[in-house]
């Protein structure tokens, strides 16, 4: 099997999850129309992601790096995960107070992986018995820079988790690398880590207020400091 | 009326087979975990039981070892409804079968709501 064919399977069995839900839903009758088109949406844009993420992985000069506001990407993400947290009676929250300038990053890129991230967040939620059923979209300056993830009310979210599950997912050792935060492959976790790889960032475990997340770092853009 | 346990992590797909499995005459009572089946075995004494294997944290597997451990739940049928192929279970066929006690092995995407329900009901008539 070739480099990068681990990826492939895990997207490939991540998508039965969505056509078994429509498939059931239409078996059912009187299915909700407005869920089963959420569920595909989230489905097409999963694929969507993972053809990004090959083109970043064979061809990384096409990754452009602007200047982009993190708060306007956030906003974005929070959009196209609407219908799917719906779906799971997962409640969306946004939360860009802070004013910190732009970063450097492609906003497509950006806007992909968090989207991914996201997606797989939310239907692993219900399951990770989160109290609250909230997602906070979320950006924070650290020490680092400019932090910008998607953050939670459950523990389970830790470097340690998205460590072993990389080892295990490169090894094809298992058909459920992250057993502590998703009961499927978690393909979209590892699409957002391959997309920020592509843009030499890093998906790590981070915290916003007493919340738990997943979310990267990012540089602030210095030729742009307008405040 | 039967009562139902079903422990399916994801939300959607628990929520499609709670109403098939309400539109049988049966009462369902859904979890997304195994610690979380443990405790609404204990409370609701459910007639069969329907598994997902893959789950967070705790794994299907798991559950039935715990379950099994019970005397009152030795004769508990369950039906296995999972996302993993049966053909990744050839070594340890006997081991569900025998051991873990489980009646039916389902690859669920290839089983539709008519034929998880007939299962359901198989079991339960067997069981009686």
């Amino acid at each position: 099997m070739s480099e990068g064919s681990e990826l492939l399977l895990s997207v490939a069995e991540e998508l039965k999850l969505p056509l078994m839900q429509i498939a059931r839903q239409a078996e059912q009758g009187g299915a909700d129309t407005a869920s089963i088109r959420g569920t595909a949406e989230a489905a097409l844009r999963l694929l969507d992601n993972y053809a990004l993420s090959l083109r970043l992985q064979e061809r990384p000069a096409n990754l452009e790096l602007e200047p982009v506001s993190v708060s306007s990407v956030l906003y974005d993400t929070g959009q196209q995960l609407d219908a799917i947290a719906r779906n799971y009676g997962v409640e969306l929250e946004l939360n860009v107070t802070g004013r910190y300038g732009t970063v450097m990053a492609n906003r497509q890129g950006l806007q992909s992986a968090l989207t991914s991230l996201g997606a797989s967040l939310i239907e692993a939620l219900p399951a990770l018995e989160s109290p609250q059923l909230k997602l906070r979209l979320a950006s924070h300056r650290s020490r680092y820079g400019i932090v910008a993830g998607l953050y939670t009310d459950t523990p389970q979210l830790t470097n340690t988790a998205l460590r072993r599950g990389r080892r295990l997912q490169r090894q094809r050792a298992s058909r459920q690398p992250l057993t502590t935060i998703s009961h499927t492959t978690g393909a979209g976790i590892f699409v957002a880590d391959t997309i920020l790889q592509a843009m030499h960032l890093r998906l790590s475990a981070s915290r916003h207020h007493r919340l738990y997340g997943l979310g990267t770092v990012m540089q602030p853009n210095k030729q742009i400091a307008l405040i | 009326m039967s009562q139902i346990l079903l422990i399916e992590p994801d939300r959607v797909l628990a929520e499609t087979y709670r109403q098939a499995l309400l539109a049988g005459g049966h009462q369902v009572v859904c979890c997304a975990s195994a610690q979380a089946g443990i405790i609404s075995a204990d409370q609701y004494k459910p007639d069969i039981i329907v598994l997902e294997l893959q789950l967070i944290e705790h794994s299907g597997i798991e559950f039935l070892y715990e379950l099994r451990s019970y005397p009152d739940w030795q004769d508990i049928p369950v039906i296995v409804h999972t996302m993993v192929p049966a053909s990744e279970f050839t070594l340890n066929r006997h081991l569900l079968r025998g051991q873990l006690g489980v009646k039916t092995y389902l690859y669920k995407p290839d089983t539709s709501l008519s034929e998880l329900k007939s299962k359901v009901q198989e079991n339960l008539l067997v069981a009686a």
